[in-house]
């Protein structure tokens, strides 16, 4: 009887495995199904290509750019993770291995700004890159995400567990500051890089509010909003609508089963 | 020369973190004043701002579509919660049964958190449209066509099963990792005592998972009132505005009746509501749970 519920409980682990994938399998598919096979038939007769290059080739001409939004979601994302992980690394050196008056302040005051929600600032945020002339820019989208409350505060809280003594034997061999923070630091907290690194772009890579505000140039804009205004005017191109669905979550999955490991940590992390 | 070495220190250190203090005053200090001076102000971006102290508020408790998305709101959470807590608490339990592929059934429903706003809201919006495979599926099942997103009420719940698939990974595994802490003994114990499966679960399991139970309450609250990408690009806030939320009620405000301070005072209230609720449920189900 025990056995009877253990393989009853395995089948339906399974069976809900694929139903929650579903989504997933059947967008890529109808993505390569010929165009009147995407609605009322599961597996296609032949695969075709032709969705993807509807939406790199005669999207252009129906001004929807999607190679340059793939190309300014990259550089955007790419730009904001970079900046992140410098930026928090270097403040969190600072909060965590140097000694100066006002340190605990900063760092309680880096909390207390983690309470407040993103969607407070935005009008505001809106009236300050106006008043900076930056309106429809891709500096617009980069630059209010550039440096984390929360991407310092994981660093300094994983520079602080690092024992003083490999910094000391650093020091001794002459190291400044920076090869500290590049060759002893960072690689002995990977982990915590990682998961600010692969949070941050994921959470910027599907950023949609912020730059459907800010960018109306669909020549700047990110594929998210480049996307969701393709689907708005042509949502009856169900074809290439999908296909540029792809383009756009398949970054996200692909990095996610990369670094799968550590965003499992991430998430036991953000528990304590 | 040590003395030195401190005023070295503390200049490397103040330099530092005076970087993050700038950048800070500028995009978050700046915009954090603005938004209060905005909250009591009548503005549309371009002609002199007036000072209107707190109309902006007065006015909010008197609109009609502030309490209609209030109610919208909360009608929403009524489906979504208990939902996805039933649903990602049935998931870890059934994790913590199984040995064999644990990692593939984790991945596999963890990989719905990692899809993109824009594209899980297409995917759901062409899965469960009226011609769509799902409603084949019921109309050669049982012959019936449900409008998902077209029905007042079925668009909310419609909303509320989309945001369930894309949670239940996270919170599952909030719970999965909750239940890992209970300790094995305390169960054998109760079955010495001759406890059965309910008892053990409701006089067990559910008071130590507490902290667990807080934490996903707090998130999906969190979550509620923060939900703009799925109902804005699938039903633009309809029918009858029942699945129009406080955020594209801030954007449209904002940004289409060109009203940035009544905007203003609106993302104030909603993130006050917020913190209520958070408040509330703590204060209501968060227990002192020791183990041992």
């Amino acid at each position: 009887m025990k056995k009877f519920w253990q393989i009853s409980l395995y089948v339906f682990l399974f069976v809900a495995s694929i139903l929650w994938i579903y989504p997933y399998i059947w967008m890529v598919l109808a993505s390569f199904k010929p165009a009147n096979e995407i609605y009322g038939q599961f597996l296609p007769s032949r695969l075709t290509l032709e969705h993807y290059r509807f939406i790199l080739q005669a999207a252009d001409q129906m001004d929807r750019p999607f190679m340059l939004a793939l190309g300014n979601s990259l550089l955007i994302s790419v730009a904001v993770t970079l900046g992140v992980l410098v930026t928090s690394a270097l403040v969190g050196f600072a909060l965590s291995r140097l000694y100066f008056k006002g340190r605990n302040m900063i760092f309680n005051f880096i909390i207390f700004q983690m309470i407040f929600p993103g969607f407070m600032f935005i009008v505001p945020l809106y009236v300050l890159i106006k008043n900076l002339g930056l309106i429809d820019t891709r500096t617009a989208v980069i630059l209010p995400s550039l440096v984390s409350a929360w991407g310092v505060f994981m660093f300094t809280q994983s520079f602080r567990a690092v024992p003083g003594e490999y910094l000391e034997a650093a020091k001794m061999d002459g190291a400044n500051d920076l090869w500290i923070i590049a060759r002893v630091l960072v690689p002995l907290t990977s982990s915590t890089a990682s998961i600010v690194g692969l949070f941050t772009f994921i959470g910027i890579w599907d950023n949609f509010m912020w730059p459907l505000i800010i960018v109306s140039d669909y020549s700047k804009m990110p594929l998210s909003v480049l996307l969701a205004s393709f689907n708005m005017q042509y949502g009856s191109y169900l074809g290439p609508v999908l296909a540029g669905s792809v383009l756009q979550t398949m970054p996200m999955v692909v990095i996610f089963l990369i670094f799968r490991k550590y965003f499992l940590q991430g998430i036991s992390m953000s528990l304590k | 020369m040590k003395k030195r070495l401190k005023t070295v220190e503390a200049i490397k250190g103040w330099s530092l973190s005076g970087m993050y203090l700038v950048y800070t005053a500028i995009f978050w200090g700046y915009p954090f004043v603005w938004l209060i001076i905005l909250a009591l102000s009548k503005w549309n971006f371009l002609t002199p701002r007036k000072f209107i102290w707190f109309d902006n508020f007065i006015k909010l408790f008197q609109d009609e579509l502030f309490w209609r998305v209030f109610i919208n709101t909360f009608n929403f959470m009524l489906y979504f919660i208990p939902i996805v807590i039933g649903f990602s608490l049935l998931f870890a339990l059934g994790l913590k049964r199984v040995r064999l592929f644990r990692t593939f059934f984790i991945l596999a429903f963890l990989v719905a958190n990692v899809s993109s706003g824009v594209s899980y809201s297409i995917i759901f919006q062409k899965l469960f449209a009226v011609n769509g495979p799902l409603n084949d599926l019921t109309r050669a099942l049982f012959g019936v066509t449900i409008p998902w997103f077209s029905s007042p009420q079925l668009a909310t719940l419609s909303i509320a099963i989309m945001v369930t698939w894309k949670f239940i990974g996270y919170y599952g595994l909030i719970f999965f990792s909750g239940l890992q802490a209970i300790p094995q003994s305390l169960y054998e114990a109760a079955e010495l005592d001759g406890a059965g499966k309910w008892t053990k679960f409701f006089k067990i399991t559910v008071p130590l998972l507490n902290p667990s139970i807080v934490m996903v309450l707090v998130l999906s609250l969190t979550l509620t009132f923060g939900i703009f990408t799925e109902p804005f690009l699938i039903t633009g806030g309809g029918p009858m505005r029942t699945t129009y939320t406080f955020q594209m009620l801030i954007y449209s405000t904002a940004f289409q009746k060109i009203n940035p301070g009544y905007a203003s005072s609106l993302a104030i209230v909603v993130a006050l509501l917020s913190y209520g609720c958070v408040l509330l449920t703590r204060k209501l189900v968060e227990r002192e749970v020791e183990l041992a």
